[in-house]
């Protein structure tokens, strides 16, 4: 599995604001005729940011998901699921690291 | 020939412009572009060459390039990777004639470099460009080095694709002076599992910082490319081959100490400038 129609998606996401805007509205046609298989699809319409992390999609590119369509996803959700992959001493370790003050991106 | 001024270095925080816009001098952002701008308005330079990597907005995985040179007389930038507070540049000139250079004299010496001859540029060339090149009126040479899909060049090779560059831009039969500009963070992680609450990235990697950090104050170049091997930058995050473009940045520098060097050490972002006026 080369993850490229998953890594596309998040690439047109940003580049093609038609696109954009069908995964709005219809997001099972817009990325009908992108090459993904059975599971890359339900993950994606189902906006599963960690099987698609599990998987192996670009992370960095995973994150146009909550930036171009919050109202599938939105960042604060994105961050859970993500979150969702780690082990428990990983999550505390970066619970700790969340008390101090953050800087913005 | 053309002079080589200065080299200098700059995150790319798509905030930045924002932030300083809004907040002026109480930005965190004002004194570390400002203090790199300073230094790059002494030596005053005519063009300037950038070595950037792409975030998959000029280049995706239907055609990616690991090395890549931007050959027309104009470009433009975000485009579609628009950010709150980023100004859209519809203008931004490219000098063609160096670009044309660099890329016939990378090719002549084995760097196999792609061109682009209709591009557009996206936040991490315009956000150094807003800070560094007011009212665009400097044209630029964008090089690119994938520092983002892996796998990622090695460090030492694109040390000698910066040492082809200056010796390109050295024997440029012109009286213009150049300033070589890396753009990048040191550290970074966006969109992985240790996002920040709130936020799309990570924490840096401040061990890493600070070892960065040190090998770039006291010049250490030999070091700092054994030690950037291709697992270490992947275990500081997605987007910190970005230091690959400082190393680049790095043969241009030669013996010269830098005249700033500040960082935000939490956000993995440094800011550097070395003078060649003394």
């Amino acid at each position: 599995m080369t993850l490229y129609g998953v890594n596309k998606v998040s690439h047109l996401l940003q580049a093609d604001p038609e696109f954009r805007d069908l995964m709005t509205t219809d997001p099972a046609a817009a990325i009908a005729d992108l090459p993904l298989s059975d599971e890359e699809r339900t993950a994606i319409l189902d906006a599963d940011v960690a099987a698609l992390y599990q998987m192996g999609a670009h992370t960095f590119l995973l994150s146009r998901i909550p930036r171009f369509l919050p109202g599938l996803i939105s960042r604060d959700e994105y961050i859970d699921r993500m979150r969702s992959v780690l082990s428990p001493a990983e999550r505390a370790e970066l619970e700790e690291q969340s008390l101090e003050p953050g800087q913005a991106l | 020939m053309a002079e080589i001024v200065g080299a200098f270095a700059v995150g790319h925080a798509p905030n930045a412009p924002g932030d300083v816009a809004r907040l002026g001098a109480s930005s965190e952002y004002t004194p570390l572009f400002a203090g790199v701008s300073e230094h790059l308005e002494a030596v005053d330079p005519d063009v300037i060459v950038m070595f950037d990597t792409d975030h998959f907005a000029t280049f995706f995985y239907d055609n990616l390039p690991t090395f890549a040179v931007g050959i027309s007389d104009h470009t433009s930038g975000p485009g579609t990777d628009r950010w709150p507070g980023l100004p859209s540049y519809d203008n931004i000139s490219v000098e063609e004639s160096l670009a044309r250079l660099v890329h016939k004299g990378g090719i002549e010496q084995g760097f196999d470099l792609a061109a682009s001859l209709e591009f557009g540029v996206d936040h991490s060339i315009v956000v150094p460009l807003h800070f560094l090149n007011p009212g665009m009126r400097r044209p630029i040479v964008p090089v690119w080095i994938n520092g983002i899909a892996p796998p990622i060049p090695r460090a030492k090779r694109c040390f000698d694709l910066g040492a082809m560059v200056q010796g390109v831009i050295e024997t440029w039969p012109t009286d213009l002076r150049v300033a070589v500009v890396a753009s990048g963070s040191i550290s970074g992680d966006i969109g992985g599992p240790r996002a920040r609450d709130h936020q799309p990235s990570a924490a840096a990697d401040v061990a890493w910082m600070h070892q960065v950090l040190g090998r770039l104050s006291r010049g250490e170049v030999s070091e700092l490319l054994n030690e950037a091997t291709s697992e270490r930058i992947a275990a500081a995050g997605n987007v910190s081959g970005e230091l690959l473009n400082w190393i680049a940045l790095l043969a241009v520098v030669g013996d010269h100490r830098p005249a700033f060097l500040e960082a935000q050490l939490d956000a993995g972002f440094a800011y550097a400038a070395w003078r060649f006026d003394g």
